[in-house]
C-alpha cells in the first residue's frame, strides 16, 4: 500500500499531473486489458475442453513402485503414445506399505464414483475386490485366446466365481535358494523332494560347511501363509476346497506338509529355532553372509546375493523351484500385482485401452527391464534383452510355471489372520492335528 | 485502515451490555466446547454407535445388529487371549516401573556432583522414538547376533542361543524389559517432582529423633508421595494399555498369538480385515476396561486422600 502510495510522488514528473480525462482514459484501457485477458482465458479455457472432450481422461491408482523409472513416467509414455485416452496417475504408498494401499484403494472403490478407473492390486485383494462389485469382469474384453498368452496360476488368481475380474501384470514368487558350492561336496544335484533337502541339509550342517541347512519364514506374519501354501500345495493338499466353502487344512496331506516345518526345528534340527520370529529379511541375512545351505525366500534376494558389498556368497548362489512330497508338483506362491477396472468407471472403453496398454508385451518387457519386475507373460521369458540385461529374471521361467494362489477367497483378509495364528501356534507346540483341526473349524466359521 | 476501524466502533454498541453474563461466559465457551466435542467426543460417540452395526467395508453392509458384535466379542478366544496379555503387560510394566522409577528418583533426590547431568541423561530413552527402541531392542534380543545371549552364553548363564522372540515362553517378557527401559525415566521424573513436595522441615526432625533412612522413607517420604504415586501409576497403566508399536514392530503378536495385544488385535480387525463394526467392540472393550482401572485407581485414591486428612 504504502508503495503504491509513494509512487506518484516520487515518481516521474507526468505521472503527478494526472487529469480526470486521462484517469478515465487510463481506466478503459484497464478494462480494454481486462476483457482482453478474459477472452484469452475463455478461449484458452475452451481449447482445452474441446481437448478433453476428444481425449477421455480416466485415473490409475497403483502403489508406487521405482526402479529406473516410475509408474508416472509409464502413465506420461502412454498418454504420448495416443490421443484418445488421457490418464491422471493416483500414487499410492509404495507396496511395503501394503497395508496402507489397501485402505486407500478400499476407500475410492467404496464410494463408487468411478475413480480410479483402473487400479493395480495385490494377488490376495483380486477376490475381495471382485465379491464387493467394484472389479469389472474382463472376460469380454479378452477371450481366451488373448488369456492363453499369461501364466496360468496367475491367471487362477486373477479369477473369481468363474469370471475373469483382473489381468495379470508382474509377479513374483517363492523360490528356493541353494549354495551351488557346497552343494558340490554333497552330491551336486539340487534336491527335488523335501526328504533330500532334509538330508543334504543336516549332512552339510554336521560337515561343518554352513552353520543353518534350510532357512525359511515362520513369523506369524502373512510371509508365514506363503510358506504354508507352498508346502501344503507341493504334497497335493490345499488350505480351502476348490468351491472355497470349507477348509481342508486339517487333512492329511496338509498336517503332515506343516509337521515337516516342524520337525526342521525340533526334530532334523536343519532350522534355527529363530525361523519362528523371522520373516523375509532377517532369514535373508544369514543366507547371503555364508551361514546358510538352501532357503525359501522371493526374488528380491538374488540381486543382494551378488552384490559384493552386501554379500558373502557372489556367484555362489543358485535358484531353482522349491522341492516337493513324493507324488507332489513343486509349488511356489504367488506375488505381484495385476490390474483391475473400477466397475463404476464411465469411461470404460478407455479404461480397457490402459488396460490394454499396461499389460501389453511391449510394456511388460519395459516393467521388466527398468523396473525388475516379473513379466506374467511366459514369452517374454525367452526375450534375448531380457535375457541378457536381467539373465536372473529369464532364469525364473520353470519356478513361475508352478505358482500357486493364496485361497482365493473374498474372506481372505479374515482367512489369513487366522491361518497366520494357527500355524503359528501348530508350529510352536507341535501339536499339529489338534492345532490344524482348530483352525480348520474357525476358517470354515468364516468362509461357510 | 486503522482509523476507519475506529470510527466504526465508536458508532456500535458495545456487545457486552447487551447480553447477561451468562450468556457471555457460555458463548466465550463454545469454541473451545465445539472442537473439543468435534475430536474427543464425536469420535467416541460413533465408535460405539458403530460397535453397534455390522460395518464392514468389504461387505458393503452398514446395518444396525444391536449386541452382536458384544455376543461374539464374549465367545472370541482371540479377543480374551489379548486381553489377558495385555492386562498382564499392563500390570507388570506398570509395577516395574514405579518400583525403579522410585528408586531412581530418590538418587536423583539426593544432592551430588553432577546431578543436573544425569537427570538430564535419564530422560533419553523416554525421548526416543518407540519404534527407534523396538528395533534397538530387536536387536539387542536377536537370537543369533544379540549381544544379551552373548553375554549370557559367555557368562555360563545360558547353555545356548535363546530365540527370545520366537518363543511364547520369552517374547512377552522381552518386550515388557523394552518397555521398562523406555517408560522407567517417565515415572523416575514424575516421582521426582513428587518427592521435592515432601517437605524437608519433616525429614530433619526425624532424623533428630533418631529415625534411620529406612524409617524415614517408610513413614514420611512414602506416605507423602502416595498421592503422586498414584496418579503416576495411573498415567502409566492406561498408557501401558494402549501398548501399540513395540509389539507391532517387534513381533507382529506371535508366536502363536502370545504378544497379542488389544492395540493390535483392534488395529487387525479394523484396518486389515476393514470390519468397522466389529473392530468397534474390540476397542469400546478396551474403552471400558481402561475406565475401570482408571475407576480403580481414583477410588482408591480418594480414600487415601481422605485417610490422610
Amino acid at each position: 500500500m504504502t508503495d503504491i502510495k509513494k509512487g506518484p510522488v516520487s515518481g516521474s514528473k507526468p505521472v503527478a499531473h494526472v487529469t480526470i480525462a486521462d484517469r478515465r482514459q487510463f481506466l478503459i484501457g484497464i478494462a480494454g486489458l481486462l476483457g482482453a485477458a478474459t477472452l484469452d482465458l475463455g478461449t484458452g479455457l475452451g481449447v482445452r475442453r474441446a481437448r478433453a472432450q476428444s481425449r477421455a481422461e480416466i485415473s490409475f491408482a497403483s502403489a508406487a513402485f521405482f526402479g529406473k523409472e516410475t509408474f508416472g513416467d509409464l502413465i506420461k509414455a502412454f498418454n504420448e503414445s495416443q490421443d484418445r485416452v488421457l490418464v491422471k496417475n493416483i500414487e499410492l504408498p509404495p507396496p511395503s506399505s501394503s497395508t496402507e494401499v489397501y485402505q486407500g484403494l478400499v476407500q475410492q472403490l467404496a464410494r463408487r464414483t468411478g475413480t480410479p478407473d483402473v487400479f493395480s492390486q495385490d494377488v490376495i485383494w483380486i477376490a475381495g475386490f471382485a465379491a464387493a462389485g467394484w472389479a469389472l469382469p474382463l472376460d469380454e474384453y479378452f477371450s481366451a485366446d488373448k488369456r492363453s498368452a499369461y501364466f496360468s496360476g496367475t491367471l487362477n488368481a486373477c479369477t473369481y466365481d468363474g469370471k475373469l475380474t483382473a489381468l495379470p501384470w508382474f509377479m513374483d514368487s517363492g523360490m528356493f535358494y541353494y549354495r551351488k558350492d557346497v552343494l558340490e561336496k554333497h552330491g551336486g544335484k539340487v534336491p527335488e523332494n523335501w526328504a533330500d533337502m532334509a538330508t543334504i541339509a543336516a549332512a552339510a550342517q554336521k560337515a561343518g560347511d554352513v552353520d543353518f541347512g534350510y532357512l525359511w519364514q515362520g513369523k506369524q506374519a502373512e510371509v508365514l501363509v506363503c510358506d504354508a501354501v507352498e508346502i501344503i500345495t507341493s504334497n497335493n493338499g490345499a488350505i480351502l476346497a476348490p468351491d472355497g466353502k470349507s477348509s481342508l487344512i486339517n487333512h492329511k496331506a496338509a498336517v503332515d506338509a506343516i509337521q515337516f516345518l516342524h520337525d526342521t526345528i525340533a526334530t532334523t534340527k536343519i532350522s534355527p529355532q529363530d525361523v519362528l520370529s523371522w520373516d523375509e529379511e532377517p532369514s535373508r541375512q544369514p543366507f547371503t553372509s555364508g551361514k546358510a545351505m538352501f532357503m525359501r525366500n522371493w526374488s528380491y534376494v538374488y540381486p543382494i546375493a551378488q552384490d559384493a558389498k552386501a554379500s558373502q556368497v557372489v556367484d555362489k548362489v543358485g535358484v531353482a523351484p522349491l522341492p516337493a512330497f513324493p507324488g507332489g508338483k513343486s509349488s511356489a506362491c504367488l506375488g505381484g500385482y495385476q490390474l483391475g477396472v473400477n466397475a463404476n468407471s464411465k469411461q470404460r472403453e478407455a479404461a480397457i485401452e490402459l488396460l490394454t496398454w499396461l499389460s501389453s508385451t511391449e510394456t511388460q518387457h519395459r516393467i521388466a527391464l527398468n523396473f525388475g519386475l516379473a513379466p506374467t507373460r511366459p514369452a517374454l521369458f525367452q526375450d534375448e534383452k531380457i535375457k541378457t540385461e536381467q539373465p536372473f529374471m529369464a532364469s525364473l521361467e520353470k519356478v513361475f510355471t508352478g505358482a500357486t494362489a493364496r485361497p482365493v477367497t473374498p474372506e481372505y483378509a479374515k482367512v489369513t489372520l487366522a491361518l497366520q495364528s494357527g500355524i503359528s501356534k501348530a508350529l510352536v507346540s507341535g501339536n499339529v492335528q489338534a492345532e490344524m483341526d482348530a483352525l480348520a473349524a474357525q476358517i470354515n466359521q468364516i468362509v461357510g | 485502515m486503522t482509523a476507519a476501524a475506529t470510527v466504526s466502533g465508536i458508532g456500535r454498541p458495545r456487545l457486552g451490555k447487551a447480553l447477561p453474563g451468562a450468556v457471555w461466559a457460555l458463548l466465550l465457551l463454545t469454541p473451545a466446547f465445539v472442537s473439543l466435542a468435534s475430536v474427543s467426543f464425536y469420535p467416541i460417540i460413533n465408535g460405539l454407535y458403530l460397535s453397534f452395526t455390522n460395518t464392514s467395508l468389504i461387505t458393503q453392509e452398514n446395518e444396525f445388529s444391536g449386541f452382536s458384535n458384544y455376543v461374539q466379542l464374549w465367545g472370541d478366544a482371540q479377543f480374551w487371549n489379548a486381553w489377558w496379555h495385555t492386562m498382564w503387560f499392563t500390570t507388570a510394566s506398570t509395577i516395574l516401573e514405579t518400583v525403579i522409577g522410585l528408586g531412581m528418583a530418590l538418587i536423583l533426590c539426593e544432592a551430588f556432583k553432577g546431578r543436573g547431568l544425569v537427570r538430564a541423561a535419564m530422560l533419553v530413552p523416554w525421548a526416543m522414538p518407540t519404534v527407534v527402541t523396538s528395533k534397538m531392542f530387536g536387536w539387542l534380543f536377536d537370537g543369533q547376533n544379540g549381544i544379551i545371549n552373548y553375554i549370557l552364553l559367555h557368562a555360563g548363564l545360558i547353555d545356548q542361543n535363546v530365540n527370545w522372540y520366537g518363543s511364547p515362553d520369552t517374547a512377552m517378557t522381552t518386550i515388557i524389559i523394552a518397555d521398562v527401559w523406555k517408560t522407567t525415566p517417565f515415572m523416575a521424573l514424575l516421582l521426582l517432582t513428587g518427592l521435592q513436595t515432601v517437605p524437608n522441615s519433616l525429614i530433619e526432625a526425624a532424623r533428630m529423633d533418631g529415625a534411620k533412612g529406612w524409617i524415614t522413607f517408610w513413614y514420611i517420604r512414602l506416605p507423602l508421595l502416595m498421592p503422586t504415586l498414584l496418579i503416576a501409576g495411573l498415567f502409566r497403566a492406561l498408557d501401558a494399555f494402549r501398548v501399540f508399536d513395540l509389539v507391532y514392530v517387534l513381533t507382529g503378536g506371535g508366536p502363536a498369538d502370545s504378544t497379542e495385544t488389544l492395540s493390535t488385535l483392534s488395529y487387525k480387525v479394523l484396518f486389515s480385515t476393514l470390519q468397522f463394526g466389529y473392530g468397534s467392540a474390540v476397542s469400546t472393550a478396551m474403552f471400558v476396561t481402561e475406565g475401570i482401572i482408571a475407576l480403580a485407581f481414583c477410588l482408591y485414591l480418594i480414600r487415601q486422600i481422605r485417610r490422610a486428612q
